[in-house]
């Protein structure tokens, strides 16, 4: 079960470094970004799952699924908004300038 | 405390201009130097703790193995004031081109400042990464912030770049906290030498990859140049001289705390990416017909010489890294500052219409010359005692392809930073033809700037000849011992 989530994240990782490295259009650029993003968080949540444990919210009984995990996902959920947030802010403006999200036509952009 | 402060006064700093702005609707110069200084010399503080009796501070009072602990020992000072020399000077700079006017320029400025600091200071992998993120996107925005369509595509490819690189660091970190339980760098120092030998290559290989992104080194190195050449000269001098130089220290902390009993290869790797960057770099930069975008590339291959150091994975080798991360400091940022104000001057950053300069700013073209030959490596400047560290300290580590590398890189920088001077020296076309100049514009008064640039060059040479005197060698091999001395940091953070 847990191994099934781990491949998943490999697989969703890998699919979101080959969008970046192959797409030409911005926005799957972007997504690409994303994609990855979601992957390590599904491993960083993963790992502290352990079996048959309960919610860790006090009071609870018995063994507790370990909660550190959680809050790096929260952190890192925040940092990766923000990221992402900006891409777009940059695609915008540049999609004013240049009137296309198409890699090959924005000058700088090409390899 | 003092470390703390270290971090909260820049980042204070950086929450409160907005409301400054809100208040009163200016901000004035002086209120911007007075917090720059402030977070200035809480870092030098932080600094000089560090320097004399290594010091560790658990936030909130948790042990090292639940909290936050930040640890200041001689190689993270030695890294503040490198970024409290270097962020002050484009503090300064920035200050007289621009004034007090934009808000947002130096509310991002305090906040690179902040993280910088955290970076440097921190004890915990997943705390290195969030101040990692906030740094990076303080960078992206000052990259773009001129909003010229060159600067917004430039901040974009280094937005994309950096976060791929902090992604990979970000799953090295998880693969990490997985394999171990913990995030505390010394406690994982102990830990990781107990793992399976394949958890530890995956480990390593998205850590150094991550990093090596970050650093800008070689294969990876799309970013840099745009970023760095597109940027304002403050800025750019900021991101060549200051920016590299604490992902630098973050490759170097890492790998040395983690890597340096457990898995060799990895030193091996960053030896063969030096090399490649400094080949790399240089090659690239002869190319050049723009004068930032030249300096840029320059920057990649001084990387290189770096890394080469950090890859001896010896004391020596790590002390060589961080006397060439100083000069390299003071080099680069003198030439961007000198390069931008006498393109503006010019109107031009092409190396060819920069002509004539000889003779309407001989002095600063004079100090270009001494930088210059401080950064390709004429004897008794510090460029050249630096390169030669680190040459004798990777003939010392068994290889001697790297020193190869090192003094071929050498013989292509000269060739194109003379090519540089000789297109300032030649008369040009304005005079000879007898034509009026077509822009009789009033040579602009940059007398903070000259007096940066100018001790900077003066610096290169002090150094040049300190790097005699047995004083300053032990210092710089006390850097060195301190970064390799995986023992004695443990020993500080656990408090055994």
């Amino acid at each position: 079960m847990i191994l099934l989530s781990y491949a998943t994240a490999i697989i969703i990782f890998c699919i979101g470094l080959y969008t970046i490295m192959v797409r030409r259009n911005l926005f799957k650029t972007v997504l690409g970004l994303a994609l990855m993003e979601s992957a390590v968080l599904l491993i960083i949540v993963s790992s502290g799952y352990i079996p048959g444990g309960v919610p860790p919210i006090a009071p609870f009984s018995g063994q507790a699924v370990n909660p550190l995990p959680h809050a790096f996902t929260l952190t890192a959920i925040v940092i990766g908004a923000s990221d992402i947030a900006l891409a777009l802010a940059f695609i915008v403006k540049l999609h004013r300038h240049y009137r296309t999200v198409d890699l090959d036509r924005i000058r700088g952009l090409r390899g | 405390m003092t470390l703390v402060l270290a971090i909260m006064l820049p980042l204070l700093s950086a929450f409160l201009i907005p409301f400054f702005h809100l208040a009163r609707k200016t901000l004035s110069a002086g209120l911007i130097s007075i917090m720059g200084l402030a977070s200035i010399s809480a870092a030098l503080a932080a600094a000089y703790t560090g320097w004399y009796s290594p010091a560790v501070s658990l936030m909130g009072g948790w042990a090292p193995d639940i909290g936050i602990a930040l640890v200041g020992d001689r190689l993270s000072s030695a890294f503040l004031l490198l970024t409290s020399i270097g962020s002050g000077a484009a503090l300064a700079c920035a200050l007289e081109k621009f004034g007090g006017g934009p808000w947002r320029f130096y509310a991002l400025f305090f906040l690179l400042l902040g993280s910088m600091n955290g970076i440097l200071l921190t004890g915990d992998l997943f705390n290195l990464f969030v101040f990692y993120e906030i740094f990076s996107v303080a960078a992206y925005l000052l990259v773009a912030f001129s909003m010229s369509w060159q600067a917004l595509e430039a901040g974009l490819k280094y937005l994309v770049l950096g976060t791929i690189g902090a992604l990979f660091i970000l799953l090295g970190t998880a693969f990490t906290f997985m394999a171990t339980g913990v995030l505390n760098m010394a406690l994982l120092a102990e830990a990781l030498a107990s793992i399976p030998r394949e958890t530890l290559t995956a480990i390593s290989a998205c850590l150094v990859l991550g990093l090596t992104i970050k650093t800008g080194a070689f294969p990876v190195h799309f970013w840099l140049p745009d970023a760095h050449s597109s940027a304002q000269t403050a800025v750019s001098a900021l991101l060549s001289g200051v920016l590299i130089k604490v992902s630098i220290y973050a490759l170097m902390r890492v790998c040395y705390i983690f890597f340096l009993g457990t898995n060799g290869t990895v030193f091996l790797a960053i030896t063969v990416t030096g090399s490649l960057s400094v080949l790399g770099g240089h090659l690239m930069a002869l190319r050049q017909d723009d004068i930032k975008r030249l300096l840029a590339y320059s920057t990649v291959a001084q990387i290189g010489y770096i890394l080469i150091g950090i890859g001896c994975a010896s004391a020596a080798g790590a002390a060589a890294a961080v006397f060439h991360t100083f000069n390299h400091m003071l080099m680069k940022m003198g030439l961007f500052i000198t390069a931008g104000n006498l393109s503006e001057e010019k109107g031009t950053r092409e190396i060819c219409g920069l002509t004539g300069l000889w003779k309407s700013h001989p002095v600063w073209v004079a100090v270009f010359a001494v930088l210059s030959a401080a950064i390709v490596g004429i004897p008794p400047l510090n460029g050249f005692m630096s390169k030669w560290f680190i040459i004798l300290s990777s003939a010392g580590a068994g290889t001697v392809i790297p020193a190869l590398v090192i003094a071929a890189g050498t013989v292509i920088s000269a060739a194109y930073y003379l090519r540089i001077l000789s297109a300032f020296i030649s008369p040009g076309e304005g005079s000879s033809s007898g034509l009026p100049p077509s822009v009789p514009r009033k040579p602009r008064r940059r007398s903070i700037s000259f007096a940066i640039v100018g001790s900077f060059a003066l610096l290169c040479l002090v150094l040049g000849v300190m790097a005699f005197s047995p004083f300053f060698r032990e210092c710089f091999s006390s850097i060195g011992q301190t970064a390799v001395d995986v023992e004695a940091y443990v020993g500080l953070v656990t408090g055994r």
